[in-house]
């Protein structure tokens, strides 16, 4: 086994635009070479491993960051790659296998006992522990191969993400099983959601009842309705609340002009000229022409009136501002 | 500030298209309701205009098609579409416009497969079927959704 081989299968990931980041893990989830991976997936995937322990064929976990797609190298290594949400699984599984092959030349030697994770130096530790043991047994007999392993793709674990809600400004949320667990002091959930969203959760919890939509809710706090909806989002996956989820299929509506649901259509400007161009009384309102927010959004978020954000938008039409339309889940 | 052509039409448009896309769910059905406002406005252009005196009694052939199509152009936008292509595909005319009116300063994003444009189809398609000609017409691409050009496919039955 040499480091290179492994860097060169490796890079094969690390080049892929559709790859997020990835990590060579030992069997119980450590970290051991990772690239962009973030690291607040790994206790997620942990778990997963966990789990399964040793029955872990591929398996795939979705998360708000994209595709996590886990599958074990040999007896000790198993390899978790992140995909871009967007891309299918079929392909992801089929890439990662691509991966597989072309690691299956290589031995890879049983993790050290001691290594810090996730440090690029542990290619270079992986070499010479191989260097060593091959120094002193000669050639091992040939492991059995794990070509058993990575054919089979296990039923994938049904795990929620935000995008599997339909959430939208007419949505009316209701209070779901985990609703008062949430608002609870002390409780895990409560704390979870104040690291998250601070006492936004809070405030916009109060207010769902069964009764106002997501709309009526972030008008009544004079909050943009994305960020409701993103927060709604998280606390549906966790059951706090409970929301329409997304119907099978439906949700790429980009698809070469396809079925499915649009969304609702807003007009949203986008400024693409020189900020600095900008007089100091406008800049707070060009600041949030992202092509993003509504002019409505605009006019709440910096507490002025329409006709102001309205006269301010045709000023700028000259020097670069434009309206996008498009349509917002 | 971007210079429009007809800034009272296009405002118009606008507010249809918005319209339209707020009380539909998918952009095949959105294409389709443009489409069909086109057909209800295509009767009063044909009744209004002189686009009856302008083309032959009978159109017949691709060439008919063709000429026809210039006809609507100049009456309509008083121009000329940058191309009317009869020879790529057998049974079908496909028009190119390179500042088609409907989409000026338009911009669209994630709106991939929505037509625009699709209001001329609709005028278009119900012009043909007074002319006696069957046809099927609709938006190939639109500058709005960030092509180089907007295209009609025109089919013939």
């Amino acid at each position: 086994m040499s480091s290179k081989d492994l860097e060169r299968a490796l890079s094969k990931l690390r080049f892929d635009d559709q790859v997020l980041g990835y990590s060579l893990m030992t069997k119980v989830g450590r970290p051991f070479v990772s690239f962009a991976f973030p690291d607040d997936l790994f206790p997620r995937v942990k778990d997963s491993i966990k789990l399964y322990k040793k029955d872990l064929r591929l398996m795939t976990i979705d998360t708000d960051k994209g595709l996590v797609v886990l599958s074990p190298v040999d007896e000790n290594w198993i390899l978790t790659v992140l995909y871009v949400p967007e891309l299918q699984l079929g392909l992801a599984i089929a890439k990662t296998k691509n991966v597989l092959r072309l690691l299956e030349g290589i031995e890879l030697p049983p993790p050290p006992e001691e290594f810090e994770e996730s440090s690029e130096e542990n290619l270079q530790v992986l070499d010479s522990i191989a260097i060593n043991a091959s120094a002193v047994e000669e050639t091992p007999a040939a492991p059995d191969t794990p070509d058993t392993a990575p054919k089979v793709v296990s039923a994938p674990v049904e795990e929620l993400a935000p995008k599997d809600f339909n959430v939208s400004s007419s949505t009316i949320p209701e209070r779901g099983p985990q609703y008062s667990t949430s608002l609870t002091l002390d409780s895990e959930l409560n704390s979870e959601m104040k690291t998250a969203h601070r006492n936004f959760g809070f405030d916009v919890l109060m207010l769902v009842d069964g009764a106002l939509s997501v709309e009526k809710i972030a008008d009544s706090m004079f909050q943009p309705t994305d960020r409701v909806i993103d927060l709604l989002k998280w606390c549906a996956v966790r059951g706090i609340i409970v929301v329409p989820r997304t119907a099978e299929g439906s949700d790429d509506s980009t698809e070469s002009g396809g079925a499915g649901s649009m969304g609702r259509y807003v007009k949203c400007p986008k400024f693409e000229g020189d900020l600095g161009k900008v007089s100091g009384d406008d800049i707070a309102i060009i600041r949030l022409c992202d092509g993003k927010n509504t002019p409505e959004q605009i006019a709440e978020a910096t507490s002025l009136p329409m006709p102001k954000i309205m006269q301010t938008l045709a000023k700028y039409r000259k020097s670069g501002l434009k309206m996008i339309g498009r349509t917002i889940k | 500030m971007p210079k429009i052509d007809n800034p009272l039409l296009l405002s118009f448009y606008a507010h249809y298209v918005d319209k339209i896309l707020s009380e539909t769910s998918n952009i095949d059905e959105a294409n389709q309701k443009l489409r069909d406002l086109g057909h209800e406005i295509g009767q009063q252009i044909y009744l209004n205009t002189e686009i009856v005196e302008k083309t032959k009694d009978s159109v017949t052939t691709r060439e008919d098609v063709s000429k026809l199509i210039d006809v609507v152009y100049r009456i309509l936008y008083g121009k000329k579409p940058d191309d009317v292509d009869m020879k790529t595909a057998r049974g079908s005319v496909r028009i190119s416009d390179k500042a088609c009116v409907w989409c000026q300063e338009v911009s669209l994003e994630g709106m991939r497969g929505f037509g625009y444009c699709e209001i001329f189809s609709g005028i278009l398609e119900t012009i043909l079927e007074f002319k006696g000609v069957d046809a099927k017409v609709f938006q190939e691409m639109s500058r709005a959704t960030g092509a180089e050009v907007c295209t009609w496919n025109v089919r013939l039955g």
